[in-house]
């Protein structure tokens, strides 16, 4: 997959390559979060933060290079697949070590595979295409499938519901002691407080240059401080004011606050992601296609986005499910049917459909301060059309207690970055909130994610997003923009969705 | 007395059954749920619902009461849900900054308060008096946030005098740990001062104009004497009640303070195992800061003793 925001991106990598010549390693990080991780085990958690924090020290067999490819990582190279794409033989790196300094082996492997697939959301999914996992030899593993299944590399490469390899021998549930093989290690962890990692000094980067996620992983800090800060504006001050070396997630608001300054700088990252309403299919007003697509077409996306992002360097009007830069990158299916702001047209929709008045209930949370803002400008625009509304504004926890109940809801609002396999969208899924179930889903899903044929894959995308389109289980809003900062003095950070710190040193 | 002590503590049992009990059904019937949290936005509705029966937060109400209360009389608040550690550690862990903060707070606070309250109603109606009293107004209305994030601009950021938020990094000494209480302690200290000066106020103007004031004050005591070993004395009572309350409030109060700080406190803590909807620790913390609050009230009412002489029990 590729990320063409690219030419310039890849500008920025090279010299951020050419910059890793010369970095000095050693001092201290301190980097602000937005809050606390609820756990430290990335297989049970599909939280950004919990990638972010994790990632440093766990690690998976494969991730995903600048250009969102899949790239060993604890693998020794991309598997040999056979079979007719049925059987991926995986060798492994030789001279791994964990935390606790036993070396990693096949055993481990093979046990952390099937702790992912007994306990992460992602690996029960693909638990049922699995038929088994084994040891081949001391360095090689196999995965045996019950049938092609091309998203099992992106799925075995993802930070969050992580398939992260940990030694057979620590790898309880809940996760008490987190032993993985990354460049840095846990050292300790107060509850928001701070999570101190230190460098894992028996640490061997892959050979080459740092690639994204993948090359190299060059641990240079000697250590990295997460601390969480809550609330936005202490973020904000924190940069600054320099007590922090880079804090992630700050409102795009402040962006003229934080240029131009000494002691910080603005990190965009270039889209980030998108915004969506998801439909509740199963039961409800909204278990009507021609309704669902009468709320799509009564919707002014640009006045949503606008509302909730301000200035349009922070968002962008795009239908496409991913962006220009992406393989993924297609128009299909949404001719029409993207920022219509049409009344008529979704009254006429609504008639055909008997809509009988019954409030729309959307739910949505403060939490993501841009998520009310479209739902308040979404209720206007849905009123226009003759929709009775219900807002149903609730706190993050209770909206996700919510949602997984057909009976509460009609349609709630959530974001997502943008995945580097489509097969990873939450959406697509039968069992996800929203329980989209249908024959041209099922025969456009399988058919992607049975084609292991990279070439191919993304015209298969298309029609994917064409039934997406046709159908409309979820509405995407646009594409939205991410605002971090980070201190002059660090060198090597690469704008990225889960910021990571390996590469990174300090400029003396 | 000892009987009137030992009434005390027994009502002080049964309020803190009854608090024990409301909060147990308040954290129950408030919608969330802390394995959805905990599992993220992409968990499926299986995954949610084994790690509820994991947690236990499947079995019915009253069975979970049965056990809450269980463990509580052998003196065990639970675990909590996230931290994977028993809530009296997590609040124990918390308890210092929480107490130190209290702590300034209320010293910030009697330092403004008491020589101000006293001075106002000794120079009663004069520009001193009307200007304290216009502070005091503006000190209650202003939201302790607000002020802590002026603080943060111009001292933290501005200045560069004090850290922005946090409680030091690993390994802080305490000084360094304690530099980062100074403006939240700031912010609690001058809102709470308020309530306090108001009360000095009012409670050296009855005694102002007493009989044994103006017989100190024809013996040819100085005036300083008269005010703060005859009038200051006696007007103590209500300001002690006033500073006693304030403190249980700021343990319990600085909610949001913590939260703007950045603080790892019991407020804080709180107000994360609210947005997790970590039961245990929810239960516990309250049932801690009830104590609190119930201990420092009948430490009060025993300070009176000490106080006033012609409390009797």
């Amino acid at each position: 997959m590729k990320l063409l925001a690219g030419a310039l991106l890849s500008g920025v990598m090279m010299l951020g390559a050419g910059s890793a010549l010369a970095q000095q390693p050693g001092g201290i990080v301190n980097v602000a979060t937005i809050g606390e991780p609820p756990t430290l085990d990335p297989m049970v958690s599909t939280a950004d933060l919990v990638g972010i924090v994790t990632q440093h020290f766990f690690e998976t067999l494969f991730t995903f290079d600048k250009d969102w490819n899949v790239t060993p990582l604890l693998a020794e190279s991309l598997p040999e697949i056979t079979d007719g794409g049925k059987t991926y033989t995986i060798k492994l790196r030789t001279g791994v070590t964990f935390h606790d300094g036993s070396a990693m082996t096949a055993d481990d492997v093979v046990a952390s595979l099937k702790r992912w697939m007994d306990l992460a959301s992602r690996g029960k999914q693909t638990a049922g295409n699995i038929d088994k996992v084994e040891v081949v030899a001391p360095s090689t593993v196999r995965i045996v499938l019950k049938a092609p299944y091309a998203p099992l590399l992106a799925l075995l490469s993802f930070n969050n519901s992580a398939a992260v390899i940990m030694p057979a021998s620590k790898m309880s549930n809940p996760l008490t002691e987190p032993v993985g093989t990354g460049p840095y290690k846990l050292k300790e962890r107060k509850p928001d407080q701070y999570i101190q990692l230190v460098r894992h000094e028996s640490y061997k980067p892959r050979a080459g240059s740092a690639d994204g996620y993948g090359g190299a992983r060059k641990p240079l800090l000697d250590e990295i401080r997460f601390v969480p800060v809550p609330d936005a504006n202490t973020r904000i001050e924190g940069a600054i004011s320099g007590q922090f070396d880079y804090v992630d997630s700050l409102p795009v608001e402040s962006y003229d606050r934080i240029k131009n300054l000494q002691t910080t700088k603005p990190v965009l990252l270039k889209p980030f992601g998108w915004p969506v309403f998801v439909m509740n299919t199963k039961q409800g007003v909204m278990a009507n296609t021609d309704t669902r697509m009468a709320v799509r077409l009564a919707l002014s996306m640009e006045d949503m986005l606008a509302a909730a992002f301000g200035s349009k360097e922070f968002y962008s009007l795009d239908a496409a499910m991913y962006p220009k830069g992406y393989v993924w990158h297609s128009e299909a299916g949404t001719e029409g049917k993207y920022n219509v702001a049409d009344a008529d047209k979704a009254k006429a929709l609504l008639k055909k459909a008997n809509y009988d008045g019954k409030p729309v209930r959307i739910l949505t949370s403060r939490q993501y301060e841009f998520h009310y803002k479209m739902a308040q400008v979404a209720a206007e625009y849905l009123k226009q059309a003759e929709f009775a509304v219900d807002m149903q504004v609730v706190d993050w926890a209770t909206l996700t207690q919510r949602r997984a109940d057909a009976a509460l809801w009609d349609i709630y609002i959530t974001h997502s970055p943008f995945l580097p396999e489509p097969a990873l969208i939450g959406q697509l899924s039968e069992s996800s909130p929203g329980w989209w179930s249908t024959p041209a889903r099922k025969a456009a899903v399988d058919a992607f994610n049975t084609e292991s044929d990279p070439k191919k894959r993304p015209a298969l995308w298309a029609e994917v997003q064409k039934v997406m389109y046709a159908e409309t289980p979820s509405i995407k809003i646009g594409d939205f923009n991410a605002l971090s900062a980070q201190s002059p003095k660090l060198d090597g950070v690469m704008p990225a969705p889960w910021p990571y710190f390996w590469n990174v040193s300090i400029k003396k | 007395m000892s009987r009137y002590v030992f009434q005390r503590l027994l009502g002080m049992l049964v309020v803190m059954f009854v608090v024990v009990t409301i909060v147990f059904i308040i954290v129950r019937i408030a919608p969330g749920d802390p394995a959805a949290v905990m599992l993220g936005p992409d968990a499926t509705a299986q995954d949610v619902s084994a790690l509820r029966t994991r947690l236990g937060l499947d079995s019915p109400i009253i069975v979970q009461y049965g056990i809450f209360f269980g463990q509580l009389l052998q003196g065990d608040l639970g675990e909590s849900i996230f931290l994977n550690r028993p809530v009296l550690t997590a609040l124990a862990d918390r308890a210092e900054p929480t107490f130190f903060l209290t702590l300034f707070s209320i010293l910030i606070a009697a330092l403004i308060a008491i020589p101000v309250g006293i001075m106002s109603a000794y120079w009663r109606g004069s520009l001193f008096d009307q200007g304290a009293t216009t502070l005091a107004m503006l000190a209650a209305s202003i939201p302790s946030f607000w002020l802590g994030l002026i603080l943060i601009q111009i001292l933290a950021v501005r200045w560069g005098v004090f850290p922005v938020s946090g409680y030091g990094g690993p390994g802080a000494s305490l000084m360094t740990r304690l530099s980062h209480l100074v403006l939240p302690a700031i912010s609690l200290g001058v809102v709470s001062s308020a309530l306090i000066l108001r009360f000095t106020r009012a409670s050296m103007l009855d005694v102002l104009n007493d009989d044994y004031v103006r017989t100190a004050r024809s013996k040819g005591m100085s005036e300083f004497r008269v005010i703060m070993k005859h009038a200051f004395k006696n007007a103590l009572i209500p300001v002690l009640t006033v500073i006693g309350i304030t403190a249980a409030l700021l343990v319990s109060g600085a909610v949001v303070t913590e939260t703007v700080f950045g603080l790892p406190g019991v407020g804080s803590l709180v107000v994360s195992a609210v947005l997790r909807r970590d039961y245990p620790v929810i239960q516990g913390a309250l049932l801690i800061i009830a104590a609190l609050y119930v201990l420092i009230n009948f430490l009060i009412d025993m300070l009176y003793l000490l106080v006033d002489p012609r409390v009797r029990y």
